[in-house]
C-alpha cells in the first residue's frame, strides 16, 4: 500500500507498558497514587518542546489502554543497525560529530540518554543523523516508572550495569558505538547475560577498548584506525565514569579532525517543508490513527484477557503470573504522510507561503461550527500556515492577530495566540526565572489542598510534573502581586494558561500576570467584597437589559447572584466548566474584551431560561449548584451579541484598570449604594446622543406634561410618572401612544431610555418596564438636565396637541 | 430509611400521609477537611477522590423519612478558606442545624471547627442544632485528632459528635438522621422563625411558621 520513498516516513511510533502499582494504595494525603503513566506523561512534555537539528523532534505521547504509552516522533532515513554498508572513517566521523551534537544538547539541559544504541541512531541519504526516542530514560524517571530494563545490554556501561551512571554513563555508550562502526557488532553471538559479564569483566582492565577488540579478533583493524579515532574512543571507554571525557571535550576534539564538510541540503518546499507538528496534526485530522498503524504492525496486539489473569495475587496486591512485564519492545512503526499528500495533492505551491498583503483565501467551511473547524483538515491547514505567518511578525501583526482570532483559533497554536492577545512580550523567561517560587509562605497549605482538587480529569494537570508547576506559578504570581491575595479559585484561573503553556511555564505565569488586570482587576484584594458586589449587581442589570422577564422573575423569587455567580466571575468561568469549554469560552475573552464574561452569565441564565421561569427558589439554586450542560458555542455566540449590541456605557464599572479619564459626557458612575437598587444600567449622555444619531433608540419623558410641553427631546414620548399605574403590569397602561412606540421600540430592537428630572422617579419607571418585559431599557445619566446642559440642540417645543397622551 | 431526592415531599392527591419538615442544614469546617464529600455521599450516594474545591457555596436538598415524618435537609455547603468567611453568616442565618466539620488527621481543622462552634453559638440561632464531624476516619493511621478529646469537647458544648468518613460512608447517614432527630418536629415554628436573619427561599418555601404541615 505505501511506497517505500524513503522521505515520506516523517514519524514513528512506539510502546510500552508503565508499571501498576501493586494493589490500590494511597499517598499521604488519603488520594491515591498517581497512575505510572500519568507520571510519564507529564514528565514527557518537555520534551515534546526539544528542538535540535540532530534530535528526533517528539510529536505526542499518547495513554493507551491498561497503562500503555505510545510515544510518536519524528523519524529519518535508517537506523545505524540497519545500515548494512561499513561506513568510512569520514563518515564515522560525521555521524559521530551529530550524535555527540545531540548529546551535549540533552546533556546541556540535564537529560540524560542512557539507552543511546545503533538503532535509535538514524542517518539519511545526505548522511543526515538524528537521534530517536532519546528520552525515554527520562521520561521514565531514570527507568522506575516501568517494569522493564533500559538500554541494550551491550551498549551499557559497568556502572550502569550495577545501578547507577548519570550523563557520563552516554559517554562509555558513546564509545561503544564508535568502537562498533570500527570493528563490527559487539558479542553479536552472545545473549545478555553473559554480554553483561563481558562488560564487568572490563573493570580490571586498564585499556577497555583494546581489550574489546582483541577479544573480537580485530585488534590490527583497530590499531590501522587513525590515531585521533583510536584516542576518541578510548577517552570514552574509561572503566572509571569521572575519567571519561566530557561530552563538550569529545566535540571538541572531534571539531579538531579535517573531514569534509557534508554538503549542504536545501530545505524541502511545500508541504514537506511544514514544521512537522503541523504535518503531524493535518496527518490526524486526515484520519491517521497511530494506534491503527501500531496494531496493524503487530506492535499493540490484543490478547484475549483471561491470558492476563494472574496465577496468584499476593495480600500486597502484588500479582504472579498471567502477563508478564517483558522486555521493551524496540520495533517502532513508521507513518508515511501519503494519506496527507493525498489530501492536499489540490494545494497549489503558491499557497504555502501565504503573504500578509494578499486576500486571504475564504474557506466555505468558516460557516461551520469551531468544533468541526477544528477537525477540518483542510481549513486547519490554511488556518495554521496563516497564523504561522503572523504569529511570526508578532508584535507588530497584532491588529491581525487579534482580528483572526475573531473567527477563530487553531488549537494548535492557540498557547502562542493567546500571549499575543493578551500582548506578552520581552524576556519573560528571564523574568519568571528571577521570582522566588520555592521559599514556604502560609498561604501554601490552601494550594496544596486546592491543587489536587483542580481539573484533575485533565492528565496534564493530575500528574505530580502537573502540580508542581501549578504550585509554581501560583506562589509566583502571589510574590509579583503582593497587594492581592489567594483567594480559592486563582487555582482554576491559572489552569488553562498552565494547560495550554505546559512547557513554557514562563509564558503561563506572563499571559495569568496579563489577564488578570484586564479582567479581574481588584478580584483578588483581600478585601474584594464591594468589587464583587459592584460586578454581581452590574450582571444582574445587564440580566435585565436583556432578559426582563426572566430577570423580573429572579428578583421575585429572591433568587440573587450572590448565591451562585461568584465562582463564575471570580474564576472567569473556570471554575464552572471543563477545560475544553473554558478555552473556546476564553478564546471570545480574549478578543471581545472584559465586558464579555458579564453578558456570558447573561447568555447562561438565557440559555436555562425555559427551567429557571418554572422554577422556584430551590429548583433554581439546585439547577446552578450542579449545571447541567451548557452549549458553549451557542452561549458565547448570545453573549457576543448581546454584547456588541449594548451601548458600552451601561456595563461600566468603576473597578477596572481603565485609566483613561472620562469626559464628562461618558460619565456613568453613581455611588454603589444606588448601583444596589437600580434595576436598569445607566446610559452616558455621549453613548445616548450616538444612538440618537443613529436612530437605535425609543426615548421616554416621564416629567411631567408641563416640563415637557415647554421643551423636549427631539422624537420622545411623554409619559408622566405621576400618572402611571405601578401596579399593572401591562404597556396598555401606558396609553396607546406610547404602547405603541414601546412596541415598536421591542420589534426594531431598540433601546428604550429613560430621561427623567429626578433619579427615583426613572429608577421606579424603569424598574416598571423590566416588569412589563421591555427588554433594553436604560436610565439616562444625569437625566434632562444633564442633556439640556451639553447637547441642547436636542431639544425642541413640541407641537401643542402631541404630548404622548 | 427512606431518602428520596424530591418525592418524599409531595402528596398524592393532596392529602397528607406523613409530616413533611424543612430544615436548613449548614456546612462548616476548615477548607479540605471533606464538608462537600460529605454532602455527595449523603445525597447521591457517591464519592469524587478529586472533588472540587467549593467557591461561594453550594446548595442541595436530601430528604430522609423515619416513622411518619419526611424531613427535608436544604443543605448549604460553604467554601472553606477563611477568607471566604465574610459570607459565611448569610448561609448560617436562619439555619435550624450546622455540621461543623474537622479531619481527624490535622489537628488545625479541629481549632478551627471550634471556632465555628463559638461563632454559631453567639451568632446564628439560639436553637440551632449543631453536629460535630470528625471526618476522613478511615485515614485513622494518620489520625492527629483523638476521638476522646472531640467527644470530651462536644459533650462540653452540648453538640452531637461523630467521625465520619465520606469515602467510605461510615457514619454520615447517621449524623443527618441524628440532627434530623435532634430538631424539634412539631409546631415548632420554633425552627423556621429562630434567627430572625432573612431567609434565602422566601419565595417558594413554606412560611416559616408552617415549616411543618
Ligand atoms: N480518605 C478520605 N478522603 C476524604 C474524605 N472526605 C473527603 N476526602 C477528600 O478530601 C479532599 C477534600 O474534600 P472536599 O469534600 O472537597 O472538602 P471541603 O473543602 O471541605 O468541601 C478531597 O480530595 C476528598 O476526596 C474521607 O472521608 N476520607
Ligand atoms: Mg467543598
Amino acid at each position: 500500500m505505501h511506497s517505500d520513498h524513503e522521505e515520506n516516513y516523517k514519524f514513528a511510533a512506539c510502546t510500552f507498558f508503565a508499571k501498576s502499582h501493586p494493589g490500590e494504595t494511597c499517598g499521604s494525603n488519603g488520594l491515591p497514587l498517581t497512575p505510572s503513566s500519568i507520571s510519564i506523561l507529564g514528565r514527557a512534555q518537555r520534551l515534546l518542546s526539544i528542538e535540535h537539528p540532530n534530535l528526533c523532534t517528539y510529536l505526542d505521547i499518547i495513554r493507551g489502554k491498561h497503562e500503555r504509552i505510545i510515544v510518536v516522533a519524528e523519524v529519518i532515513g535508517k537506523s545505524l543497525a540497519d545500515l548494512k554498508k561499513k561506513l568510512s572513517t569520514e563518515e564515522i566521523i560525521n555521524v559521530a560529530r551529530q550524535v555527540a551534537n545531540g548529546l551535549q544538547y540533552l546533556h546541556a539541559n540535564n537529560i540524560t540518554h542512557r539507552t543511546l544504541s545503533d538503532d535509535n541512531i538514524l542517518i539519511d541519504l545526505n548522511g543526515k543523523v538524528k537521534l530517536f526516542n532519546y528520552g525515554i530514560f527520562y521520561m521514565t524517571y531514570g527507568g522506575s516508572e516501568v517494569a522493564f530494563p533500559l538500554g541494550q545490554p551491550r551498549y551499557l556501561s559497568p556502572e550502569t550495569i550495577l545501578n547507577s551512571g548519570g550523563p557520563t554513563a552516554d559517554i562509555w555508550t558513546f564509545g561503544v558505538i564508535l568502537l562498533e562502526l570500527c570493528i563490527g557488532k559487539l558479542w553479536a553471538k552472545l545473549k545478555p547475560g553473559p554480554i553483561l559479564r563481558r562488560i564487568l569483566g572490563l573493570v580490571h582492565v586498564n585499556d577497555p577498548a583494546k581489550r574489546i577488540a582483541r577479544e573480537h579478533n580485530s585488534i590490527e583493524e583497530y590499531e590501522q584506525l587513525p590515531k585521533y579515532l583510536q584516542t576518541l574512543i578510548e577517552k570514552c571507554l574509561q572503566i572509571c565514569p569521572s575519567k571519561r571525557a566530557t561530552i563538550t571535550e569529545i566535540l571538541q576534539d572531534l571539531s579538531n579532525v579535517d573531514t569534509k564538510e557534508m554538503c549542504a541540503v536545501k530545505p524541502p518546499r511545500g508541504l514537506m517543508g511544514c514544521k512537522l507538528q503541523y504535518l503531524y496534526h493535518w496527518w490526524q485530522l486526515a484520519g491517521g490513527d497511530i494506534q491503527v498503524e501500531l496494531k496493524r504492525n503487530g506492535l499493540i496486539k490484543n490478547s484475549p484477557p483471561i491470558l492476563s489473569i494472574p496465577v496468584a495475587i499476593l495480600l500486597d496486591g502484588c500479582t504472579i503470573g498471567g502477563k508478564t512485564g517483558v522486555l521493551y519492545d524496540r520495533r517502532i512503526a513508521k507513518y508515511s504522510i501519503e494519506l496527507l499528500q493525498s489530501r492536499l495533492s489540490h494545494v497549489s505551491a503558491h499557497d504555502y507561503y501565504p503573504l500578509m498583503h494578499e486576500r486571504k483565501k475564504q474557506n466555505d467551511a468558516v460557516t461551520l461550527p469551531k468544533t468541526i473547524r477544528e477537525r477540518d483538515t483542510e481549513y486547519q491547514f490554511y488556518r495554521l500556515l496563516w497564523f504561522q505567518r503572523l504569529l511570526h511578525g508578532y508584535p507588530y501583526t497584532a491588529p491581525y492577530i487579534r482580528a483572526e482570532a475573531e473567527i477563530d483559533i487553531p488549537p494548535l497554536v492557540r498557547g502562542d495566540v493567546w500571549a499575543a492577545l493578551l500582548g506578552v512580550v520581552g524576556d519573560i523567561e528571564e523574568q519568571y526565572e528571577r521570582i522566588d517560587k520555592e521559599t514556604p509562605t502560609p498561604t501554601d497549605r490552601q494550594i496544596d489542598v486546592d491543587i489536587p482538587r483542580c481539573h484533575q480529569y485533565c492528565w496534564l494537570l493530575c500528574g505530580s510534573a502537573g502540580h508542581r508547576t501549578l504550585k509554581r506559578l501560583l506562589k509566583a504570581w502571589l510574590l509579583t502581586n503582593p497587594q492581592y491575595v489567594y483567594w480559592q479559585g486563582l487555582d482554576s484561573l491559572t489552569a488553562p494558561f498552565m494547560y495550554l503553556n505546559f512547557c513554557n511555564e514562563a509564558r503561563a505565569f506572563a499571559c495569568l500576570s496579563a489577564f488578570v488586570p484586564k479582567f479581574l482587576h481588584k478580584f483578588f484584594l483581600k478585601d474584594n467584597s464591594a468589587v464583587i458586589k459592584e460586578y454581581l449587581a452590574k450582571f444582574w442589570q445587564m440580566a435585565a437589559f436583556h432578559e426582563p422577564r426572566l430577570a423580573t422573575h429572579l428578583h421575585d423569587i429572591n433568587f440573587v447572584p450572590e448565591l451562585f455567580a461568584i465562582p463564575w466571575f471570580l474564576t472567569m468561568f473556570s471554575h464552572v466548566f471543563p477545560l475544553h469549554k473554558i478555552v473556546h469560552l476564553w478564546d471570545a475573552f480574549l478578543v471581545e474584551g472584559p465586558s464579555l464574561p458579564l453578558f456570558m452569565g447573561v447568555g447562561i441564565l438565557r440559555q436555562l431560561r425555559d427551567t429557571l421561569l418554572e422554577s422556584g427558589f430551590n429548583e433554581c439554586i439546585l439547577l446552578f449548584s450542579d449545571l447541567p450542560e451548557i452549549d458553549i458555542g451557542e452561549c458565547v455566540k448570545e453573549a457576543i451579541d448581546m454584547c456588541r449590541s449594548s451601548p458600552r456605557s451601561i456595563s461600566y464599572r468603576r473597578f477596572t484598570n481603565d485609566t483613561v479619564k472620562k469626559d464628562s459626557m461618558d460619565q456613568v458612575e453613581i455611588p454603589m449604594e444606588v448601583l444596589f437598587v437600580e434595576i436598569c444600567p445607566r446610559i452616558s449622555l455621549s453613548d445616548f446622543f450616538s444612538l440618537i444619531c443613529e436612530d437605535k433608540c425609543c426615548v421616554v419623558d416621564i416629567r411631567s406634561n408641563l416640563l415637557y410641553e415647554k421643551s423636549c427631546i427631539d422624537g420622545s414620548v411623554n409619559v408622566p410618572y405621576s400618572g402611571v399605574h405601578l401596579g399593572r403590569h401591562e404597556l396598555r397602561a401606558l396609553g396607546p401612544q406610547p404602547e405603541r412606540a414601546l412596541q415598536q421600540a421591542i420589534k426594531m430592537k431598540r433601546n428604550v431610555v429613560i430621561a427623567s428630572a429626578e433619579d427615583e422617579t426613572a429608577q421606579l419607571f424603569s424598574d416598571y418596564l423590566v416588569k412589563c418585559g421591555v427588554p433594553r431599557v436604560c436610565i439616562l445619566h444625569g437625566g434632562i438636565a444633564a442633556l439640556q446642559t451639553h447637547i441642547p440642540s436636542l431639544f425642541i417645543t413640541p407641537p401643542t396637541g402631541n404630548t404622548g397622551k | 430509611m427512606a431518602t428520596n431526592r424530591t418525592g418524599a415531599a409531595q402528596r398524592p392527591n393532596g392529602a397528607p400521609q406523613t409530616k413533611v419538615c424543612q430544615f436548613k442544614l449548614v456546612l462548616l469546617g476548615e477548607s479540605a477537611v471533606g464538608k462537600s464529600s460529605l454532602v455527595l455521599r449523603f445525597v447521591k450516594g457517591q464519592f469524587h477522590e478529586y472533588q472540587e474545591s467549593t467557591i461561594g457555596a453550594a446548595f442541595l436538598t436530601q430528604a430522609i423519612r423515619f416513622d411518619d415524618t419526611t424531613v427535608k435537609f436544604e443543605i448549604w455547603d460553604t467554601a472553606g478558606q477563611e477568607r471566604y468567611h465574610s459570607l459565611a453568616p448569610m448561609y448560617y442565618r436562619g439555619a435550624q442545624s450546622a455540621i461543623v466539620v474537622y479531619d481527624i488527621t490535622n489537628q488545625d481543622t479541629f481549632g478551627r471547627a471550634k471556632n465555628w462552634v463559638k461563632e454559631l453559638q453567639r451568632q446564628a440561632s439560639p436553637s440551632i442544632v449543631i453536629a460535630l464531624a470528625g471526618n476522613k476516619s478511615d485515614l485513622a493511621a494518620k489520625r492527629m485528632v483523638e476521638f476522646e478529646e472531640a467527644q470530651a469537647y462536644a459533650d462540653e458544648n452540648g453538640l452531637l459528635f461523630m467521625e465520619t468518613s465520606a469515602k467510605t460512608a461510615m457514619n454520615v447517614n447517621d449524623i443527618f438522621l441524628a440532627i434530623a432527630n435532634k430538631l424539634p418536629k412539631s409546631e415548632a415554628g420554633a425552627a423556621g422563625a429562630a434567627g430572625g436573619g432573612r431567609r434565602l427561599a422566601d419565595g417558594e418555601q413554606p412560611r416559616p411558621s408552617q415549616c411543618c404541615k
